[in-house]
């Protein structure tokens, strides 16, 4: 069955709780997990007014951090239920596209996502990220409330 | 993990790969599937020839014979993979609801399903019944390719 499940997480409540359907599975297959986030690059232009503040290597700095706490969390659940867990972070500003790279990149076969992450709204809406994954990833890809 | 998995088919390629991995992952999970087609029912105004040229008896007659060739193709492949398998079929004109009130009386607890079936053109497009299923439905969706 699936031996390597990559797990897209931007550190949203939603996003972990995909995790923990993902990990699950995991333990149920006996498969590693790979977990991913992606971040976007720095703006040269920006709504943030901390991001328009700050230069470019305070603010890699800072989002790298950002990245390392998610993927640690996702590392200390896997570790938890005793599945085997590698994490990486990508910068990009289309996540979906990351994401689908990171398929072959880290040779997984499924993917495991929510419907939506931070921008998500609600329910009658399926998260654009989600819904560019779906249509961009050669694998199939598990879809959590 | 999972135990009760639907496998919504409509007949197609496509919904038949999405059926197999489906049963896979009963088979490893040791889970029963449940699966369902959803039947069009009968319309005076139609674009399908078949349906205008029929009249209501011969169309159901015609559609209830397709209903079952589909299902007993994946009941067939749940028995090769020792999977416990039921098969049913409904008539109702919004298969995505059809489907998800089938995961909720039936207590499914995933559903695995193509990321178009007949009616879905290209890749490039997710199809109208999955989409609409990922927002609707409360369990996890495995959407394949």
């Amino acid at each position: 069955m699936f031996k390597r499940i990559l797990l897209p997480v931007d550190g949203s409540e939603l996003s972990i709780r995909a995790v923990d359907t993902g990990i699950a599975l995991a333990a149920a297959l006996g498969a590693h997990v790979h977990a991913l986030h992606v971040l976007p690059p720095f703006p040269a232009v920006t709504y943030f007014a901390a991001i328009a503040q700050a230069n470019e290597t305070m603010y890699v700095e800072r989002a790298v951090a950002s990245a390392e706490r998610v993927l640690a969390e996702v590392q200390r659940r896997a570790e938890a239920a005793g599945v085997p867990c590698t994490g990486s972070h990508e910068i990009d500003n289309r996540p979906a596209c990351a994401i689908a790279a990171a398929v072959s990149k880290h040779h997984c076969d499924v993917i495991v996502m929510a419907t939506h992450g931070w921008r998500g709204i609600e329910k009658l809406l399926l998260g654009s990220v989600t819904q560019k994954t779906l249509l961009l990833a050669d694998v199939p890809v598990l879809v959590c409330r | 993990m999972f135990k009760h998995i639907l496998l919504p088919t409509d007949g197609s390629d496509l919904s038949l790969r999405a059926a197999k991995l489906g049963i896979e992952l009963a088979s490893t999970c040791g889970a029963r599937v449940y699966v369902l087609h959803v039947v069009a029912p009968f319309h005076t105004i139609s674009y399908v020839a078949e349906m205008l040229a029929a009249t209501e008896a011969i169309y159901t007659q015609e559609a209830t014979k397709h209903a079952s060739q589909y299902v007993a193709d994946v009941r067939r492949m749940a028995e090769a993979a020792g999977v416990e398998c039921s098969t049913h079929y409904v008539t109702d004109d919004h298969p995505h609801e059809a489907i998800v009130r089938a995961a909720h009386e039936q207590h499914c607890d995933l559903v695995v399903m193509a990321s178009h079936g007949w009616r879905g053109i290209t890749r490039l497009l997710l199809g109208s019944e999955v989409h609409k299923v990922l927002l609707e439905s409360e369990i996890p969706v495995l959407v394949c390719r």
